[in-house]
């Protein structure tokens, strides 16, 4: 239903959208999809510390399916990477992952063994690796066949709960700046301010499009695939709770979303771009392997190369027409990185 | 596929066919002041040699997007390194435009698009990420032995990225960019939270210093180097934090701390929080850095340690330094020299310059 209002609602966009200003523009990313985003988001984690303070059995229902709508709301917004997400490390503590050093059980393994009284409140949590707060520690000790069952009953139930807890504190956190000051700071660039023209502002929102376009293909797609010699299946993200071609769609629609806006002011090549993200969200949703385990089949993981390649194709028109389109500086050097 | 073809290079030729081989030098490459590689408009990509008018002196096709190159300081031969994370550099031999050896980055291990040689020329550096231990190494090899790897040294940091000598002893300086990363994942920075720069002081393997930034400062990414003719190491960061940051260029001496060049807060702005490249100007008064991000090109005073003026240029990004004045390079193609902070000279290609340019001898 959710995506076929979303498909519905692209469709609609460039009947009434064409007219609009750069600053226009601005301000309906601003409002149809920064705001919302970081409310809901805020909104559910609230929702899933509740869950946990009701049932902090990692097999519970509730719980799993409070965590899996926060994690959504997450993941719906993870490509907004600045401002309030940034300040305090806040995106990290919420999202700890790529975790190529496994960084994350050997911490949520080292609270538990040694009873670390730093989980006993949301307050001192703050305090604790990044590498054991969030989302991604949260899987672990949700659906890890080891750590969900780890250690003491009592100790393990707190440690849900503060990480519930923190990840809610956090949220709100994020929600309230983007409420209070940043979405203004984005709005209303000043000479003074932290974005000096609408210019800075649309390079800021190119830059999260490019930029989740080339984590969503190098590393939610690349990670489990690895090489064709050696394929990693066990890379992909979040597998264990079975959640990593929902995270690979749920970004592909956010990012869509704001291509779409961001392109609003060329149709053309607004409908280029949706026709790309159609035909990539297409092949994932006929892929039939919820976390990639078929990256090992030399024959299956090819459907799983051509939607990366699908995601890259909209990253050379993203970078070779829309930046242009936009006027942001899409050098062959600026973009580049080192 | 090497476009100069000159008289001398046939009589090589010649030489060579009858076995009679004499020792080469960078004259018989047409005494090229700088290499570049280049993307070409049916995006192939090539490595350049560049003259002291900013002429084209050959071109020599490469496998893939390179990163910096660097120039054995006698011989005619360039080590072109593929960008990061790649596992292999080619040698190539400039005046025949042949590969002549081909660097593999062991298993474990991948370059980070720059090498310095030695001040002989005998051993070539590169900086590599050990990538499961997430730290960072310099390569060691053996250009008397065809490029055979002889060693492995810590680089004293996470993710070297920038290596030079410096001059008058072999001690080579390592820009640790501090930032940790995995090819499993991509490009994706895995330690923001707690990353820390440093410049690393390396002789035969050893550690002799290590300088860290300032407090408040860890966040700023030391990537690009340059060395004076009197030792002084100058740096270009890249920041990694929301909050703007209060420079991007440093300055550092062999035991003194680090000085970051002041810089007003409108100055650091327009290099949306990228350096590109560094460089000295002619006698190390001048420090000059880019940014392709912010379209533009900023001077420094290393006495007064503050930025003097700045100069718009699109995507511009390589820069070194010669004995006319300094040279910049751009995506868009442009050749550009600077002389006493006017543009001398000007030349266009239809060639997209990549990140470095780099000086010979």
């Amino acid at each position: 239903m959710t995506r076929l209002l979303l498909t519905v609602a692209l469709l609609m966009m460039p009947l009434w959208v064409q007219a609009q200003t750069r600053t226009e523009v601005i301000q309906t990313v601003v409002d149809d999809h920064i705001l919302p985003g970081f409310s809901g988001l805020a909104t559910q984690a609230s929702r899933l510390a509740a869950a946990a303070k009701h049932d902090c059995n990692p097999a519970s229902t509730a719980l799993r399916t409070a965590y899996s709508q926060a994690f959504d709301a997450w993941v719906s917004v993870s490509h907004l990477r600045f401002g309030p997400t940034e300040f305090g490390n806040r995106a990290f503590a919420l999202a700890f992952w790529p975790d190529s050093r496994g960084a994350t059980p050997r911490s949520l393994n080292q609270l538990i063994s040694s009873q670390d009284p730093i989980a006993l409140s949301a307050a001192s949590y703050a305090e604790a690796s990044i590498a054991a707060r969030g989302f991604y520690a949260l899987e672990f000790l949700l659906y890890d066949e080891t750590l969900m069952s780890a250690g003491d009953a009592t100790y393990h139930c707190t440690l849900i709960q503060t990480i519930t807890d923190d990840i809610a504190s956090l949220t709100q956190a994020i929600s309230d700046d983007w409420q209070s000051t940043y979405a203004a700071i984005l709005t209303q660039p000043a000479a003074d301010g932290t974005y000096r023209s609408d210019d800075e502002v649309l390079r800021e929102l190119f830059n999260t499009l490019a930029t989740g376009l080339e984590f969503t293909s190098e590393t939610r797609l690349g990670r489990p695939l690895g090489t064709f010699d050696r394929p990693r299946p066990t890379r992909a993200e979040v597998w264990r709770s079975g959640r990593s071609t929902t995270h690979v769609m749920l970004s592909l629609e956010a990012l869509q979303m704001i291509a779409n806006h961001l392109a609003v002011r060329d149709p053309a090549l607004s409908a280029r771009l949706d026709q790309r993200f159609d035909r990539a969200r297409m092949q994932l949703e006929n892929l039939d392997d919820p976390v990639f385990a078929t990256s090992a089949d030399p024959q299956a993981r090819l459907k799983i190369e051509v939607i990366q390649q699908s995601v890259d194709a909209i990253r050379t028109i993203v970078r070779d027409e829309l930046g242009p389109t936009l006027g942001v500086a899409a050098g062959f050097n600026a973009l580049d990185g080192d | 596929m090497v476009t100069d073809m000159n008289g001398r290079r046939q009589f090589l030729g010649g030489l060579l066919a009858t076995g009679l081989i004499p020792k080469l030098t960078w004259a018989d490459a047409g005494s090229p002041s700088f290499l570049s590689a280049a993307a070409k408009p049916d995006g192939s990509h090539v490595l350049c040699g560049i003259g002291d008018n900013l002429q084209v002196l050959f071109q020599i096709p490469l496998p893939a997007r390179g990163h910096a190159a660097t120039a054995h300081p006698t011989k005619p031969e360039a080590v072109a390194f593929a960008r990061r994370p790649g596992t292999f550099a080619l040698v190539i031999d400039c005046v025949s435009g042949t590969q002549t050896a081909r660097l593999d980055a062991p298993h474990g291990r991948h370059f980070y698009g720059h090498g310095t040689f030695s001040a002989d020329g005998d051993l070539l550096f590169t900086t590599e990420n050990d990538y499961d231990a997430g730290q960072g190494r310099i390569g060691v090899w053996d250009a008397r032995q065809g490029y055979r790897r002889i060693d492995e040294w810590s680089s004293g940091g996470i993710g070297p990225h920038d290596i030079q000598n410096t001059p008058h002893r072999d001690t080579l300086v390592v820009a640790n960019g501090g930032i940790d990363t995995h090819p499993d994942s991509g490009r994706a920075k895995l330690n923001i939270p707690t990353m820390r720069p440093n410049l690393a002081y390396v002789t035969s393997g050893g550690l002799i210093e290590v300088a860290e930034l300032p407090r408040g400062h860890q966040k700023n990414s030391i990537r690009h180097l340059a060395v004076s003719d009197a030792g002084e190491v100058a740096f270009g960061m890249q920041w990694q934090d929301e909050q703007s940051a209060e420079t991007l260029v440093g300055l550092h001496r062999l035991g003194a701390p680090v000085q970051l060049m002041s810089t007003p807060q409108d100055d650091v702005r327009k290099m949306n929080g990228y350096v590109g490249s560094i460089a000295f100007g002619k006698g190390g008064r001048t420090v000059v850095a880019t940014s392709p991000r912010g379209g533009i090109v900023q001077f420094f005073d290393t006495v007064s340690q503050s930025h003097t003026q700045s100069t718009e240029f699109t995507d511009a990004c390589g820069l070194a330094a010669h004995n006319m004045g300094l040279v910049v390079s751009s995506g868009t193609g442009e050749l550009r020299q600077i002389d006493q902070n006017s543009i001398s000279l000007s030349r266009n290609f239809d060639l997209a310059w990549d990140n470095h340019l780099v000086a010979i001898g």
